[in-house]
């Protein structure tokens, strides 16, 4: 064949193949990030979660986590529900404002502690408690450093800096923003330093309530050779919670929330 | 030598760009097979299910994807009372990640409704009542939780434990945690919810009848819909976005092919001038050489699609062993999926030997001299 009619035949396939690509217009860093912010302040929801910890060693949990966000307050509760030996395990974060979060953690049959170092992992895994509570949309600094594909999307290229008075143990946060759907396809944390600490890159995306939200997320970087797969199988919003539900009390038990919405 | 030794000759010339060419096409014709079988396997499943249980007619609000929104249960005692309906039962389907396990189907059923009926027990017994908090668990589910009878199954925040394992002759059926309708709705915390209402229809409704009785449903629950339980998998929006999706990734594995073909034939058109040239000024018609090449092209693509086949068959049958699969699909192999995809194989080979047949037919006798 000559070489036009092959080379024909190959743009024709790749133009189909990556018309799923194209660009989307480009949005200014404060009212992109004011955006992903306000989608995080979304009432109550109840998510069921699989996390695998794929480290040193190898370990499947099964989590129920009960949000309750708004512009000022975050309140966060994760409960272990499997396996067994781990079942009750709950962690509960706080945080209002630019103040720094604050929380604890509960370990059955009756450890209660304050947690003092919120740069720890999370149950083992290579998220910390901070980045459960953490909106780096909402800090001051933003601004778009460029545009990059990620897995063949097209994304805006988002910094974010804690501004004066904002406190976070991380000196920058980098999100690959697919505009058009409204989801950071990719997430690098660094510290003052500029060192990589954090990286989380969303494997799944799901539509739901009109939204498209992360389903599963891999994260790495912070430690050797580990990694994180959370796989969310199931959300409900508009949950109706107790204020109980979010207090030291409240997490020493484990309860599915009635009433609510798939 | 006969017109087939010359057409069996030219693909020999060159065995390794003939056996490249026939991997591309078998990829190609592997995934047809996988992908589709795969889609037309799980349809089936749920088709099959329906017609096990004896279901008529299914009432549910399918705007959620794979898996219906829950709604109110009381709808079912107004559903009961209308004309031609015998029978009536509630179901609570939910897809839930259990302990180490992906994805699993658990099935909350009316105590006493029909969905129970078809159900036969291997081993231990069935809940005792519809408030005992127990499970019987599907042969393959029994096989992928590694769960046997006295164990416990962690279904969200509650231990329950395995009272039976039963045979559901399907697959769907065999793959599933079944349990008493309210343990699963406190469970899960959907209490007064379904998202199934089946119904069986009286002896001998016509069509015509159940289309009213459709109707009726609609205008009871407009949220929902009403559907003949053989239209309910062909209207799904999940099920056909997969099949969508199973197509079109063939199609692209196709064109794939068809430009591999193609490149081969050309090369050997050109590779073979003199030779063609040649069989013209011995007296070889055009249409004699035309048919040449296109018998090399199919032949080409039939042995590709023979190939693709066994390698699809084979790959599928190692998939569905994998844990994340095993119980959730059974592939439909049937031999109409395996005779089209060898069709489809040959009418690759014709379509990319069309041009370089007519090349080769603007070919003459003096071409040769030119070398």
């Amino acid at each position: 064949m000559k070489p036009f009619h092959l080379a024909a035949a190959l743009g024709f396939a790749l133009a189909f193949i990556s018309s799923a690509a194209e660009p989307t217009a480009p949005m200014p860093a404060g009212e992109l990030a004011a955006r992903l912010s306000a989608l995080r302040q979304n009432g109550t929801s109840y998510v069921r979660v699989k996390m695998d910890i794929n480290g040193a060693k190898k370990e499947a949990l099964q989590l129920q986590i009960k949000e309750r966000r708004s512009k000022t307050a975050t309140d966060v509760v994760y409960q272990v529900l499997w396996p067994k030996e781990r079942k009750g395990e709950s962690i509960l974060l706080r945080k209002s404002g630019a103040r720094a979060a604050s929380g604890s953690i509960f370990i059955p049959p009756n450890t209660l502690r304050v947690i003092d170092d919120l740069k720890a992992p999370l149950l083992g895994s290579d998220l910390s408690y901070e980045d459960l509570v953490e909106d780096f949309f909402a800090w001051e600094r933003q601004a778009i450093v460029g545009t990059e594909a990620v897995g063949g999307v097209n994304c805006q290229l988002l910094e974010s800096k804690p501004g004066k008075g904002e406190r976070s143990s991380y000196g920058s946060v980098k999100s690959w923003i697919d505009t058009r759907r409204m989801v950071p396809l990719r997430v690098e944390k660094y510290s003052g330093s500029g060192q990589l600490i954090r990286r989380i890159d969303t494997t799944r995306v799901v539509s739901d309530a009109g939204h498209h939200i992360p389903a599963n997320l891999t994260v790495s970087g912070a430690r050797q050779g580990s990694s994180t797969e959370l796989d969310g199988t199931r959300i409900k919003h508009g949950v109706a919670f107790t204020d109980r539900d979010f207090t030291t009390d409240g997490i020493k038990e484990i309860v599915t929330p009635r009433g609510s919405q798939d | 030598m006969t017109f087939f030794t010359v057409v069996v000759r030219g693909l020999l010339r060159r065995p390794v760009r003939t056996g490249l060419t026939l991997v591309g096409i078998s990829i190609g014709i592997a995934a047809v097979v996988a992908l589709v079988g795969m889609a037309s396997g799980y349809e089936k499943g749920i088709g099959k299910q329906l017609d096990v249980i004896g279901i008529d007619v299914v009432v549910s609000n399918m705007s959620g994807g794979i898996l219906p929104k829950v709604y109110e249960a009381s709808l079912q005692e107004r559903i009961a009372k209308l004309p031609h309906v015998a029978d009536t039962t509630a179901i609570l389907m939910q897809m839930l990640s259990i302990e180490d396990a992906p994805m699993m189907m658990v099935s909350g059923r009316q105590w006493g409704g029909f969905a129970w009926e078809k159900l036969k027990l291997i081993e231990g017994r069935m809940p005792r009542d519809g408030t005992e908090k127990a499970v019987v668990l599907g042969r393959l589910a029994a096989e992928v939780l590694k769960k046997k009878i006295g164990d416990k199954v962690q279904i969200e925040a509650d231990e329950l434990p395995v009272v039976g394992i039963v045979d559901g002759q399907a697959l769907v059926e065999n793959g599933a945690i079944i349990l008493s309708l309210p343990v699963l709705q406190e469970v899960t915390g959907n209490e007064g919810k379904v998202n199934f209402i089946d119904i069986r229809l009286t002896p001998k409704s016509t069509k015509e009848e159940v289309t009213r009785l459709c109707e009726q449903v609609k205008e009871i629950f407009p949220a929902g819909r009403a559907m003949v339980a053989s239209e309910v998998v062909g209207t799904s929006q999940g099920f056909r976005i997969a099949r969508a999706m199973s197509w079109s990734t063939s199609i692209l594995a196709i064109v794939v092919g068809v430009l591999g073909v193609m490149n081969t034939m050309m090369m050997t058109v050109f590779e073979r001038t003199q030779e063609i040239c040649v069989l013209l000024a011995i007296g070889w018609k055009r249409s004699r050489i035309v048919r040449m090449v296109l018998w090399e092209s199919a032949l080409l693509g039939f042995l590709g699609g023979l190939c693709g086949v066994a390698i699809g068959v084979v790959g599928v049958k190692l998939l569905t062993t994998l844990p994340s699969i095993r119980g959730m699909l059974e592939p439909d192999l049937n031999p109409r999926l395996l005779g089209t995809a060898v069709g489809i194989a040959v009418v690759v080979g014709l379509v990319s030997g069309l041009y370089p047949a007519w090349r080769s037919s603007r070919l003459t006798p003096s071409h040769a001299l030119h070398g």
